[in-house]
């Protein structure tokens, strides 16, 4: 990391052109309904009776989608719809432990290294760089086979490696935040270096944390899907996305739907939340 | 020496001892990976009836009888002779372990890039050309789909179309090319294209905003009134200089394309580095995990080593100032 490393921050945009701002777009609309349907069905079906993923129906065993089983059946005759909402449930949870440790983390070590820059930020690079240049997925599955695939554990760890990357985009905008007019006037006023900080610096990685929420979003439910895969992930029968997925993969000639299902829904989601945050970070925040 | 080599001497050493203590902290690392675990690894491993004694050779084998920097020290004494210690379950040496495995992985990662450079190529000299177009257009919603599917869907789904509904290829498996080439080449498509199609999307973005910042630049548009071809200018003028960016993607990829390929073996049963370091670390098989994780670290490091290398070969108007 370097001095030369920044990026332009963009003028605040005036709250009157803000709010004369045109209304989302259609692709903004159907991004943003997909995941609260998603969301939605993850926090209120497994509310209603009748709704039981480890349920199995022995007599209808890799039934095809259809009335009564909307996709169909896995092996062990549970239900793949009802598996892929408590899934969602698993891949959501992983994820918001992966977005606070990577925020806490990536924003308390990026702040600092472009706040104090110097030796600071030295270690901090040097730090990022470790991080960088071990194999993530491995050294992941090797903590995960000595500690056992709690969702904790699986989520603190994604969320750790996605510390560097976030360091780097908060420092590089506090960085060139400490060069702004604002910031240099509270300091030549005698402002408290702290409350500069606080004040001035502060809200202005908040937005770049709202696009890395959606980036370690979908991060944290890729890598979880790839660590069930490698059976590394939440144990079965819990389901979780990539657990579902995997398990599917014996049947795919005979029950294509028991992996494809879930697939589908699972790549939708990392779309939906790949759009938004494009979407977010065009208007402005970076991350 | 002229005051420009000494600073490139400088900072060649800087950067050399940067990479040295990077490699020396990872392997520390891997060496404390059996105190991460919860009680006694060599009970775990030898079972409730071993023996003291069998516990202290066992002890004694993973280092775990002294400190981490000790065991650090002894290893990497071992290692600088060529000996990264034996399986614990197979008895055979790590560097021969090694040895079998990391040209597989190599044959997939080449192949690989050959896929992702194949597609991004053409893709985004076609779509810079005319931004905006009906090919930019395509092209450019079609990656950022793309990118939303996962190594391990990708590799699922290209297992259901190609091996279960076509029956064209083979779904699983691996046959060393020396034994017959035409079988490897078959085994090698699939698990290829996993890693290549990912990674041709990623490619393919950024190489096309790097030509279209090239082509807006004014000695291309000085070529182009002298009346130079098209062909001439896309390849000639303009590929090369935007092609940096690339080259440190495929830099990276040597790190993360480790990770990916433990999927991808896994995925498709070839017999590569992946396999080996999944297999072992179901069996906590220490020595040769730590062999894995301390070589692909070694790799990473060569890696950036080589694109600053490129970059100055490839653009010679980055000065040594570019840091």
């Amino acid at each position: 990391m370097s001095a030369a490393e920044t990026v332009p921050v963009p003028a605040a945009v005036p709250r009157e052109a803000a709010a004369g701002r045109r209304r989302p777009s259609t692709g903004v609309l159907i991004a943003g309904g997909w995941l609260a349907i998603v969301a939605l069905a993850a926090l209120v079906l497994p509310l209603l009776p009748g709704f039981d993923p480890l349920h199995g129906d022995f007599g209808n065993p890799a039934a095809a989608p259809g009335p009564g089983h909307w996709l169909g059946t896995d092996a062990g005759g549970r239900d793949v719809f009802q598996r892929t909402v408590a899934g969602a449930r698993a891949s959501f949870a992983v994820a918001g432990l992966t977005i606070t440790v990577g925020m806490l983390g990536g924003g308390t070590l990026g702040i600092a290294a472009g706040w104090f820059r110097g030796p600071v930020d030295k270690v901090i690079g040097f730090a990022a760089d470790l991080l960088m240049s071990v194999p993530t997925l491995i050294l992941v599955m090797i903590v995960v086979s000595l500690r056992g695939p709690s969702l904790p554990v699986i989520g603190i760890l994604i969320g750790l490696f996605t510390v560097p990357a976030f360091t780097r985009v908060v420092r590089a905008v506090v960085l060139s935040l400490s060069e702004q007019g604002f910031v240099q006037a509270a300091r030549m006023i005698g402002t408290a270096p702290l409350r500069i900080l606080v004040r001035e610096v502060v809200p202005h990685v908040a937005p770049i944390a709202l696009t890395f929420a959606f980036t370690a979003t979908t991060v944290a439910i890729v890598a979880e899907g790839s660590l069930s895969f490698l059976g590394f992930g939440l144990r079965p029968p819990e389901p979780s996305w990539g657990g579902i997925i995997a398990e599917g993969r014996t049947t795919l000639g005979s029950a294509p739907w028991i992996s494809l299902a879930p697939a589908a829904v699972l790549c939708l989601t990392v779309l939906a939340l790949n759009y938004l945050g494009d979407k977010l970070r065009s208007k402005g925040g970076r991350g | 020496m002229t005051p420009t080599a000494l600073r490139t001497a400088g900072r060649t050493a800087g950067r050399l001892g940067r990479a040295g203590a990077v490699l020396l902290l990872v392997t520390v690392t891997a060496l404390s990976l059996p105190h991460l675990m919860p009680g006694s690894p060599a009970l775990a491993a030898l079972g409730p009836t071993a023996t003291p004694e069998q516990v202290t050779a066992y002890e004694a084998k993973l280092g775990l009888d002294e400190n981490v920097f000790a065991a650090t020290w002894r290893w990497l004494g071992d290692a600088l002779h060529g000996d990264l210690g034996h399986s614990l379950s197979t008895g055979v040496a790590v560097t021969t372990e090694l040895a079998d495995r990391i040209p597989v992985t190599l044959e997939l990662f080449v192949a690989a890039q050959v896929v992702a450079l194949g597609l991004a190529l053409p893709v985004a000299l076609r779509s810079a050309w005319r931004p905006g177009g009906a090919v930019d257009r395509i092209a450019t919603a079609g990656a950022f789909v793309w990118l939303a599917v996962p190594g391990f869907v990708l590799g699922l789904l290209l297992i259901w179309i190609t091996a279960v509904q076509l029956r064209i290829l083979p779904a699983t498996g691996w046959t060393p090319f020396t034994e017959d080439p035409l079988e490897n080449l078959r085994h090698l498509v699939l698990p290829a294209l996993t890693l290549g199609l990912t990674e041709a999307a990623v490619f393919t973005r950024t190489l096309r905003s790097q030509l279209i910042d090239t082509l807006d630049q004014t000695y291309i548009s000085a070529a182009r009134s002298r009346g130079m071809g098209t062909a001439r200018l896309l390849l000639r003028r303009t590929l090369r200089p935007s092609s940096l960016p690339l080259v440190t993607l495929i830099g990276i990829g040597v790190g993360t394309s480790l990770g990916g390929s433990v999927l991808v073996e896994s995925l498709f049963a070839v017999p590569g580095v992946g396999m080996l370091v999944s297999g072992a670390i179901n069996g906590r098989d220490f020595p040769v995990v730590q062999g894995v994780v301390v070589v692909s670290a070694v790799a990473v490091v060569a890696a950036t080593f080589a694109v600053d290398v490129l970059y100055r070969t490839i653009d010679p108007r980055i000065a040594d100032e570019r840091r």
